[in-house]
């Protein structure tokens, strides 16, 4: 274990002079003074509980003006702090021969500094969560059902016939030329399924994604979760968990029913997990359609969505193009253009504007009397498929397995 | 009247150490978390104490009225502990904030920055030396209040007639003469008390509260108390670490496994918003965020005296001189022993244990400041 800590000494500036730590007057000259000291602490010979209570005040003292404000006005430096404090705290874990749990603390650590500190010295947690996974002993491979629950590419026959009238069907088109999509979709703003054009993919080839192929390379990464069925409900939450216990808790449904008595649904969604977890950015590769906006590459917004059968993102709409490309499972999807909003009852409040308030697949016809006027194009969207969402068009996912698939927000 | 700290004390905030140069044995985590009250002065004094997060400034009324600042070195105190090196005879009134120090005098009222070093105070205003004034406590001020950021000075409504003011950490809480309370600023955790979770710009009556008449209120990080005319508790605003007396899912969590109890609260879901405690469930309720005032029990039943909250924990203290404290524990700050957090009150034993009757309760961010005095022999 002793290696782990040469690995990550070569990762930190060689002494204490040359790590950085200036902060605007924003932050306090008392936290300041706890920051310096944690620094000296690191290249020193105190003890490792005596660094942690350290670097514990500071992640408190910031996770607390974190929480102050909402969340685009929280002063950056704070969130600077925050990562401080969580890179003193995992690295003072790793320090004297550390077990597999606090290597796990640490990697926790870090992860709650890339969710929500700021990047600082050029990335150094993430270099140093890399570090720290090489030092967890991979998960024995088990024997769950998980074999069934791979990235194949499509099936020639869909389970799922029958679900959609043909008529309503989201057209298919099989790789087009980036002028001819851009003349019959993109500007028209007409949804369409494309097909062929992910099969390059290692997440298909050379890595297929599997539950196991997940563990390996992410299982003990934090990572937030929705529970509940959908986010319009009351009992909708969101918590933290390692992907581990995502998916033995939702996907496999190892752990024992919730509280409550029923089956909980769990969803990992909306989330950058590719920022997070780099090996899974190889994977996959940014749809070439997307030059056609007008944005750079690095303003793509790349979210991950995976989960059990049933998860639900209800009806509404999103502020950019987006391709959804489908790469574990299969989704059910209902489209209606923006034309027909006024049919679909948005909701009153700022917070929930961009969202219907009718279940689509269970619509309160008195109370939401012009829904079924609204026309509407569905589909079911299977491995190997991308469906491209245009600017605004309402849409509505509903999960008919174990899915998992990666949006591509662009303009 | 004595004074006890308790709390966070990594900058010997909390209490004096004596200087008899005895051989520091305790481990640095004892130093920094202290768990159970210290006296923190060598005589009884009458005085007030405010804290903020990395020090304590004591004003002692019977002296010279000095203001002694303990903790992080000011700029603009001697050393780690002493007084203050402005002119503060005839001080009445002092709050401390992370940044700056102010004072109250008959006849002005300053405020000074921490982080500099300054001859003159940062801000300053003259007071008439008019009686009607005399009464009120900082950080009230003739017409409006102060805070310590930018603008500090703040108006109030004449209408009004704020008899105490309680500053959160992102909102206030107003008590009016007839017993009325308002409250403004941020709402995103329901410490408005409004029952919804947007912000007020300006003064709004907590109607939940119409009718019944409040003696005294506080402000913590993100929730707010007050005290009801017969001695009743009712909170309201975020409930993560059981700071507001009702049932936490996040203490039960840690309670069965070793994660850090932060980690569970990454975005505070808007649906879990309660309405009120009366509410009949088949399953254990949780509250994370109280939207509307909600009524705490202690028990035994008691009356409450007074109450004040830190960033993320709350002190009462009961007519018969006990101390209940509940919320966040994790740097000692509830005074049991312990580091663990707490969603029901508890009554501080050390206080009993050495027959003192506890008289009133001052909270900074992460610690805890008590005065008692030696019970009466029946």
């Amino acid at each position: 274990m002793t290696s782990l800590w040469l690995k990550i000494s070569a990762a930190l500036p060689p002494n204490e002079e040359q790590f950085p730590l200036t902060f605007s007057d924003k932050v306090p000259l008392s936290v300041v003074e706890m920051l310096k000291l944690a620094r000296k602490q690191l290249y020193g010979n105190t003890t490792s509980a005596s660094q942690i209570l350290n670097a514990q005040i500071i992640v408190d003292y910031s996770w607390e003006r974190l929480n102050m404000g909402t969340w685009r006005d929280v002063d950056k430096e704070w969130r600077r702090v925050y990562s401080y404090g969580c890179l003193f705290k995992a690295v003072a874990l790793c320090r004297e021969n550390p077990l597999e749990e606090e290597i796990l603390q640490a990697i926790r650590t870090c992860d709650m500094a890339l969710l929500m500190g700021a990047a600082i010295m050029e990335n150094l947690l993430q270099v140093i969560v890399c570090i720290l996974q090489t030092g967890i002993r991979k998960l024995a491979k088990e024997e769950d059902n998980s074999e069934n629950i791979e990235a194949k590419k499509r099936r020639i026959a869909s389970p799922h016939v029958g679900l959609i009238k043909e008529d309503l069907s989201v057209p298919r088109i099989k790789c087009p030329s980036l002028e001819s999509f851009s003349a019959n979709h993109l500007l028209p703003l007409k949804p369409v399924i494309l097909e062929g054009i992910i099969d390059h993919w290692p997440a298909f080839n050379k890595h297929p994604w599997s539950i196991e192929y997940l563990r390996s390379v992410a299982g003990c990464r934090t990572v937030p979760v929705e529970v509940g069925s959908r986010y319009t409900d009351e009992d909708w939450s969101q918590t933290l968990l390692t992907v581990n216990e995502f998916i033995d808790k939702y996907i496999l449904n190892k752990v024992g029913v919730s509280e409550s008595g029923h089956k909980a649904v769990g969803y990992l969604a909306q989330h950058q997990l590719f920022d997070q977890i780099p090996e899974l950015k190889e994977d996959i590769r940014i749809p070439d359609y997307c030059c056609l906006g007008e944005g750079d590459e690095d303003d793509i917004t790349v979210n991950a969505w995976f989960g059990p059968q049933g998860t639900v993102s209800p009806l509404h709409q999103d502020p950019q193009q987006n391709f959804l490309a489908q790469v574990v499972g299969s989704k059910y999807i209902r489209l209606y253009s923006p034309e027909d909003t006024a049919k679909l009852y948005p909701h009153d409040s700022q917070l929930l504007h961009n969202t219907s308030q009718v279940e689509v697949e269970n619509p309160d016809a008195e109370r939401f009397p012009e829904f079924v006027k609204a026309p509407y194009q569905e589909c079911v969207l299977q491995p190997g498929d991308v469906l491209f969402i245009p600017v605004k068009h309402w849409h509505y996912v509903r999960s008919l397995e174990v899915s998992f698939s990666v949006s591509f927000w662009w303009s | 009247m004595r004074w006890f700290g308790f709390g966070f004390n990594a900058f010997t905030q909390t209490y004096v150490q004596e200087k008899s140069g005895e051989e520091d044995s305790c481990s640095s985590e004892r130093e920094v978390k202290v768990s159970v009250p210290v006296e923190l002065h060598s005589h009884a004094l009458r005085g007030r104490i405010s804290a903020s997060w990395s020090r304590t400034a004591s004003l002692f009324l019977d002296q010279d009225q000095c203001v002694y600042l303990a903790g992080f070195c000011a700029s603009i105190s001697s050393g780690s502990s002493g007084p203050v090196t402005v002119d503060t005879s005839g001080c009445k009134d002092a709050i401390i904030s992370e940044t700056h120090l102010s004072l109250a005098f008959p006849d002005r009222i300053e405020s000074w920055d921490l982080q500099s070093k300054n001859e003159a105070p940062s801000w300053r205003m003259e007071i008439n030396t008019q009686s009607e004034n005399s009464d009120l406590k900082l950080p009230l001020v003739p017409g409006g209040y102060i805070s310590s950021k930018s603008p500090v000075f703040h108006s109030l409504s004449s209408h009004l007639q704020a008899k105490s003011l309680a500053l959160g950490g992102e909102h206030a809480v107003l008590l009016t003469v007839a017993g009325a309370v308002y409250t403004w600023g941020q709402g995103s955790h329901g410490q408005l008390g409004h029952g919804g979770l947007v912000p007020e710009e300006e003064p709004r009556t907590v109607e939940a509260l119409w009718g019944m008449s409040m003696r005294s209120v506080a402000a913590g990080g993100w929730h707010s108390i007050c005290i009801g005319d017969g001695g009743d508790l009712y909170v309201w605003g975020w409930n993560e670490s059981g700071q507001l007396g009702l049932p936490s899912r996040g203490l039960r969590k840690t309670s069965q496994q070793k994660t850090d109890p932060q980690e569970a609260f990454l975005t505070e879901p808007p649906s879990k918003v309660s309405t009120c405690l009366g509410e009949e469930l088949h399953e254990e309720v949780f509250i994370s965020i109280q939207a509307f005032p909600a009524l705490v029990d202690v028990s035994p039943p008691c009356e409450i005296r007074t109450v004040s909250c830190g960033s993320r924990h709350t002190a009462a203290v009961t007519t018969t001189g006990c101390l209940y404290t509940w919320g966040w524990g994790e740097y000692g700050q509830l005074g049991h022993q312990t580091t663990t957090s707490l969603d029901e009150p508890q009554c501080v034993e050390f206080f009993s244990s050495q027959n003192l009757h506890v008289v009133d309760v001052v909270c900074g961010p992460w610690n805890t400041f008590t005065a008692a005095v030696k019970k009466e022999v029946h």
